[in-house]
């Protein structure tokens, strides 16, 4: 009897125990089901053919025509042209190329020395990664194309991705998640989940007075040299010789932004040219950051706009153990370089575009903040 | 060497007070149940935020959602985000891997109604540069067992006018659950804040009604700051009435546990805080249920107390203008002031009642001394009128002296015989 009744203790906890395995197991599924799936498919109807009817969006990328031959090529057609900010943004070491098309007959102007570009306006965004960043210009993936198109209503932000055979991009106004490989300076594979922007996304940063706006295509940044193959010359003058753009004066009588990659520049005016790039446009009196205070125009002079002994405001987490935006002569109780250097959610600043972190800009960033007094 | 004693025995109390400071992540409702939507369904809702007309309903049906994408409305009129209620159209931030919030919404006349938000890294839901914002029955939370996790604001509109928030319910986040910044025109009612550091708050705000609202088990119940260097430089105009005010002891874990205040002004704020009123302009404070508060029931405080800079354009660090009467308050006997943050140490150890006795109302004693000599003639213009004041514990700090010389007085004399007439006006706003 005695026997028989541990025999069935025994069964009980046998059981009990199989259960509380299985109990275990699935809440371990349930998390490794919380994991995201990456999206590569693209729907198959957006692949259908259209003509360019001038109603944007196209669903295609090559139904704009802004590429002759091989779309990835990128081979610019006649009337569209290549730009370069001097500085640029940083979005997980992608590279861009970046072009501007002015319908035929229309033409930017110079107002307030604001720059004006006209209705039709499109701005050509392409993200890409060379497969091995010690051959820039060898094989290369491109990721994703943003079009910013200058319409009745305002810039509209498309997000357009890139498919695998690499013929075409379809827009994607829901953004995504793509996993790029690559083979970094330093020879090592590298494998980053790259994020493409929702839509409205797009206006985290693209927003002046909560109108989309765009930030690469400002006279600060494009008053500088470029190289155009043919010609080397200054881009507002080039599009002034085309008359794509009126009232252009010359270069000395308007701002200019120095390339913080620039190892020659003053190291303020790096710093300056990094922080407006990457933060100004959120972090400006007309951006969506201006809840905080903190101004990072590179023109900004207020010590405490700049975040000098500034306390945060709606922080969070962002503020790390640190009491100040900015400490003189100590980036490492800085709340700027905690949040730089973190790819945490919440914490990570810019909020979006990024997944890992610009250690040159680190470094540029804390240089800077050493220095000052 | 006098000084001593009551710091040692002040330290060792907080021990014994940090082995027991309190801590919930009590869930209003249990949204495991919820089928889980497909991927399609998921990318509808953003669709839908995305292509939502003016004037447009958008309706999410009862489901869990798990986003990998923000959720954003732009620059709409007239736009309704419904969902099938709180405790079935759940929507979940946990995979977000990038944006600051969660949902994110511009524009006027916007209402959002009957959903929940759960665990966005960043914020809950914000609303920036809307004229007419509706929040109401939303419920916004997180479910991490580690509170440290989780997001800075649950309900957050910022540089609004208009604003309404309704019937909802904010939980476990790591700033203020309800949080209005830089606004204007601004109902809080009938909402629940609970098991956050700041259970509602309201900052650099102008025109607000607080009103029948529970903030119960945050670190600090209800909040009146104006912060420094904001675009919107200062807020005046807020009543705080009918609220039940209960039991605010949670700990603070703004920062990680064992971690001091960082520059976040709510990182200070003690454990055991009912109302926190700091660098506030035209408060009124009545017919509220200030119960179980450990540390202090009502806490009038400048921005002095912070240590950090306290200078800014268009803006003040005193606290002005003030008026409390016909509160409830209650203590706990058995309950200690918070040791662990400054404020808390300042009531734990110098309050005019006795060593580590709970406050019903305490001032900083901080006063604007261009404009009078003395604070017997009560400059900053602080009216307490509560029946049987004398049976309260009302501490008066002098904190003029230096750190050394701290004295304390539980006269409120000075401040009994006045009145402040505090305007706001909330009319259109339902």
């Amino acid at each position: 009897m005695e026997n028989i009744k541990r025999k069935n203790q025994q069964w009980v906890l046998a059981i009990s125990f199989c259960i509380l395995l299985l109990v275990l197991f699935i809440s371990c599924q349930k998390t490794e089901d919380a994991t995201i799936k990456i999206q590569s498919a693209l729907p198959e109807d957006s692949l259908k053919e259209e003509s360019a009817s001038g109603n944007y969006p196209y669903r295609r990328l090559s139904t704009y025509g802004f590429f002759q031959g091989d779309l990835n090529a990128l081979d610019p057609t006649e009337g569209v042209i290549f730009y370069k900010p001097a500085s640029s943004l940083f979005t997980d070491n992608a590279f861009k190329s970046r072009f501007v098309f002015i319908p035929e007959g229309n033409n930017a102007e110079i107002e307030a020395e604001e720059l004006n570009l006209p209705l039709g306006t499109i701005l050509i965004k392409n993200f890409y990664y060379p497969t091995d960043f010690r051959n820039p210009d060898g094989d290369r993936k491109i990721i994703e194309t943003r079009l910013m198109i200058h319409e009745e209503k305002g810039w509209q932000a498309y997000p357009y991705v890139w498919n695998e055979s690499q013929t075409e991009a379809v827009l994607r106004v829901v953004g995504g998640e793509f996993e790029v490989r690559y083979i970094d300076l330093q020879g090592e594979n590298q494998i980053i989940n790259y994020l493409v922007p929702n839509k409205n996304q797009c206006k985290s940063c693209h927003n002046k007075n909560e109108a989309m706006a765009p930030i690469g295509v400002q006279i600060k940044h494009l008053n500088n040299e470029v190289d155009y193959g043919h010609i080397q010359a200054n881009q507002l003058k080039y599009w002034s010789d085309r008359r794509k753009l009126l009232g252009w004066d010359e270069a000395k009588a308007y701002p200019t932004l120095v390339n913080y990659e620039d190892q020659s520049q003053e190291l303020n005016d790096r710093a300056m040219a990094y922080l407006d790039i990457n933060c100004a446009h959120c972090h400006s009196a007309a951006g969506p950051a201006s809840t905080s205070g903190l101004f990072l125009t590179y023109d900004q002079q207020d010590p405490m706009k700049l975040g000098i002994n500034k306390t945060p405001v709606a922080a969070g987490s962002g503020a790390g153990s640190f009491t100040y935006d900015i400490v003189p002569g100590k980036p490492e109780e800085s709340i700027l370089i905690h949040r730089m250097n973190s790819t945490q959610v919440g914490v990570a600043m810019p909020e979006i575009g990024r997944t890992t972190v610009d250690k040159k800009g680190v470094e540029l960033i804390k240089a800077w903040i050493a220095e000052l007094e | 060497m006098r000084k001593s004693i009551p710091c040692l025995i002040g330290i060792a109390l907080a021990s014994v007070l940090f082995s027991c400071g309190s801590s919930t992540s009590e869930q209003s409702f249990d949204s495991s149940q919820l089928t889980r939507v497909s991927q399609t369904e998921v990318d509808q809702v953003i669709e839908a935020f995305i292509m939502a007309e003016d004037s447009s309903t958008i309706e999410i049906p009862a489901g869990f959602y798990e986003m990998n994408s923000q959720l954003i409305l732009d620059n709409k009129t007239g736009v309704k985000i419904k969902g099938a209620g709180m405790d079935q159209t759940v929507i979940s931030f946990r995979n977000l891997k990038s944006g600051g919030e969660g949902i994110k919404i511009v524009g006027n006349a916007i209402s959002i109604e009957d959903l929940t938000i759960e665990d966005a890294p960043g914020d809950g839901i914000k609303a920036q540069h809307s004229d007419g914002i509706t929040f109401r029955r939303i419920n916004v939370t997180w479910t991490n067992g580690d509170k440290s996790k989780n997001g800075t604001y649950a309900i957050y509109p910022v540089q609004c006018k208009n604003v309404v928030i309704d019937e909802c319910i904010a939980s476990h986040s790591k700033d203020a659950g309800i949080y209005v910044g830089q606004s204007e025109n601004i109902v809080v009612k009938n909402s629940l804040a609970f098991g956050n550091v700041a259970g509602i708050e309201i900052e650099n705000c102008d025109n607000a009604e607080v009103f029948g609202n529970t903030a119960r088990d945050n670190a600090g119940g209800i909040l009146v700051f104006n912060l420094p260097g904001l675009p919107k430089s200062d807020g005046k105009g807020t009543k705080i009435y009918d609220n039940d005010i209960l039991d605010n002891n949670h700990e603070n874990f703004a920062t990680p546990l064992g971690e001091g205040p960082n520059g976040n002004t709510v990182t200070m704020i003690p454990p055991g805080s009912g109302v926190v009123l700091l660098a506030a302009k035209e408060v009124e404070v009545y017919g509220n249920r200030i119960l179980r508060n450990k540390t202090a029931g009502i806490s009038i405080a400048s921005y002095q107390v912070t240590g950090f800079p306290a200078e800014a354009p268009n803006w003040s660090p005193y606290t002005t203008d003030i008026y409390v009467h016909e509160n409830e308050y209650e203590r706990n006997w058995y309950q200690f002031p918070d040791f662990s943050r400054e404020l808390g140490k300042l009531i734990l150890v110098y309050n005019a009642h006795g060593f580590a006795k709970t406050q019903d109302i305490i001032y900083d004693g901080i006063w604007d001394e261009k404009l009078s000599a003395s604070i017997d003639s009560n400059p900053m213009r602080v009216c307490i009128q509560e029946s049987e004041i004398e049976n309260l514990r009302f501490t008066r700090f002098d904190l003029s002296k230096g750190e050394e010389n701290i004295t304390a007085s539980k006269d409120a004399t000075p401040f009994k015989n006045c009145e402040v007439k505090v305007n706001t006006d909330r009319s259109g706003l339902e």
